[in-house]
């Protein structure tokens, strides 16, 4: 099992400059924490205009900046918006090979489409053809970072024959992933042999079945890149503390504050009806979970809060599901303190990492 | 926390409809007709017209909607209505600004049933092959021309329609007081179309929302459905955010 930190970048109203940096910084002293703990990745998103739930809208800068104070930990678009609106495919090439250069080969690259009408409203792109798009960018990103030249005529984007440049620090090429919100995402994942990044909240049952299919599908899969990234992640809260009840009340509160500041992003199909948005994303999940930030009840199936003991027995029954990785939120609209985060990690990496992997020494000690 | 409406129902009840109950029999409006035309709005526009329980919507936007109800307890009628999207705690919300129905008996029955803010004036469903039309008209003068352009069948599954909010004085623990009420329709589709959504005329104070301007076309939809107005399940103080001051007064639909 691996573990990662996934970072929305909440940042609670009003927004000062100050206040921008600090979250900023302290997301970034979380990362150099984690990398010395021996955590595994550090994933991003990419979005925009989504008010307190996501100040994310320059992840390859917040991932550089990952890479430059860290050593070992892997950074990751989780993910980077494959809509010609957004990103332009030769830029997103291109800034992933230099980003894959500077942290030294650790990148990892999430793709996906976005699921609000915010954003893609906000960029003017149409829903109907996001998932068209994002089938032609995965396609096209694996030969623009191995191919000497590169030229392409498709749908969404074309070019005549250049050399992109630079190329990724890795050979063939970084990871890649989508992510999978959606219901059916999952396929789409293992066809194209990329990587399953789990971005929902659901409960055992439902992810059980989505990873049982991925599984299934991968092994006949036609690749886009250059190999088959066949690996699960899923994403969860975070906040580890001695005792269970106070672990689990502040796992709550960051959970509850999380999902209240989701609900209120308006997902596509909420306003734009469109057969490309059949589903709600993780939208309904959360809003059964979230009724309100000061809600006494929440879905707790699964969650990495409590003490050390209830995690691990969170974290062992997502390892038996086929988890590979799970990537932990630890924070939304920096309800929980920096101190707390901070220890958080401290207390997981001593009590509860090693119970799934052994780690070197100096992991250990860092972890004191 | 997420913003919330700054509109404060306790200072100007005597402008809202009254409900002589909260018991409201639910009503039936099979095979409707219904066009709906999504515009995003600026936020500044909106200010004022939000009460202060709910959270505005990211961006702002309204849902202009023209219904013809060939049946209904009171006879058919046509209904216009004007909802501003946002938030009644994590949950979408139209709240329901102004509404013009065709006939007084239907204008009746709405206000003091629901608490919808409407009067009876003309209001006109018309259907094309190149365009589906509402016009509304109060008092002779037209306060709405839509239009959705081009319509192109689409599934039913595609479309989603989301809960009503109305404000209203209504008998609550012995008072009559200003309070938030959900209305949730049901929604069986039979036919679904999309376009693009056109407003020639909007005259915002008619629709109780004076300044509000309107911005970016999202979607137009049309369908022929069964729907309902059901009886009131829930409703909320309307000036705690809604997850502290909602209220289940009814419990499941099963009883209707």
């Amino acid at each position: 099992m691996k573990f990662g930190l996934f970072y929305e970048i909440s940042i609670p109203r009003p927004w000062t400059p100050e206040k921008e940096r600090t979250v900023y910084n302290n997301c970034l002293e979380q990362v150099k924490l984690a990398d010395e703990l021996g955590f595994d990745h550090v994933w991003a998103v990419e979005h925009h205009f989504l008010e307190e739930y996501s100040h994310c809208s320059a992840p390859e800068l917040f991932l550089t900046a990952c890479a430059m104070v860290t050593k070992r930990i892997q950074v990751g678009h989780g993910i980077v918006v494959c809509v010609p609106e957004f990103n332009h495919p030769i830029k997103i090439a291109e800034r992933t090979a230099t980003l894959d250069l500077l942290s030294g080969g650790r990148l990892h690259v999430g793709t996906g489409r976005s699921a609000t009408w915010t954003e893609l409203g906000g960029f003017r792109a149409n829903p109907d053809t996001t998932k068209k798009s994002w089938d032609e960018f995965v396609r096209c990103l694996p030969k623009m970072w191995t191919q000497e030249t590169f030229s392409y005529q498709g749908e969404f984007w074309s070019m005549p024959e250049r050399t992109i440049l630079p190329k990724p620090y890795q050979k063939p090429h970084p990871p890649m992933w989508v992510a999978v919100t959606s219901p059916g995402t999952e396929i789409d994942a293992a066809d194209r042999g990329l990587g399953s990044l789990g971005l929902s909240f659901a409960g055992f049952e439902e992810q059980e079945k989505k990873i049982k299919e991925y599984r299934r599908r991968i092994k006949s899969c036609e690749p886009v890149g250059a190999f088959v990234n066949e690996q699960v992640a899923t994403t969860n809260f975070l906040f580890c503390h001695e005792d269970e009840k106070t672990g689990v009340e502040m796992g709550k509160k960051l959970g509850n504050t999380f999902n209240y500041l989701a609900t209120q992003l308006i997902s596509t199909r909420e306003v734009y009806s469109s057969p490309s948005y059949q589903s709600l994303g993780l939208l309904p999940a959360l809003r059964r979970a979230a009724t309100g930030p000061d809600a006494s009840e929440q879905q707790t199936e699964g969650m990495a809060y409590g003490d050390p003991a209830r995690i691990i027995r969170a974290v062992k029954k997502w390892e038996s599901l086929g988890v590979d990785c799970i990537n932990f939120i630890l924070n939304a609209n920096e309800v929980v303190p920096q101190e707390q985060v901070m220890a958080s990690l401290k207390l997981f990496a001593r009590e509860v990492m090693p119970v799934f992997a052994k780690k070197p020494a100096d992991v250990a000690a860092a972890a004191e | 926390m997420p913003l919330y409406g700054t509109l404060d129902l306790t200072k100007s009840p005597a402008r809202l409809p009254t409900l002589g109950t909260l018991d409201t029999e639910a009503w039936a409006l099979p095979k409707a007709e219904m066009m709906q035309l999504l515009v995003e709005v600026p936020r500044t526009s909106t200010d004022g017209l939000l009460p202060k329980a709910m959270h505005p919507a990211l961006p702002s936007y309204v849902i202009f909607a023209v219904t013809r109800y060939p049946e209904s307890p009171v006879g058919p009628f046509n209904l216009a209505v004007l909802r501003l999207g946002s938030r009644a705690g994590a949950h979408p919300r139209g709240f329901l600004l102004g509404a013009v129905a065709s006939s007084e008996p239907a204008a009746k029955e709405l206000r003091e049933r629901w608490g919808f803010p409407v009067e009876a004036g003309d209001v006109k469903f018309l259907r094309r092959h190149d365009r589906v039309m509402g016009t509304v008209k109060k008092d002779g003068k037209t306060i709405l021309d839509g239009a959705l352009l081009d319509p192109q069948p689409i599934a039913g599954s595609d479309v989603q329609y989301i809960n009503w909010v109305t404000a209203a004085n209504a008998p609550l623990d012995g008072t009559t007081q200003p309070i938030l009420i959900q209305v949730d329709p049901k929604y069986t589709l039979y036919k679904a179309d999309r376009g693009k959504p056109q407003v020639s005329t909007f005259d915002a104070a008619a629709w109780n929302a004076p300044g509000l301007r309107l911005a970016d076309p999202i979607i137009g939809t049309c369908s022929t459905v069964d729907t309902d107005l059901p009886r009131i399940r829930f409703v909320m103080d309307p000036l705690k955010p809604v997850f502290q001051g909602t209220r289940r007064i009814r419990e499941s639909r099963v009883d209707e």
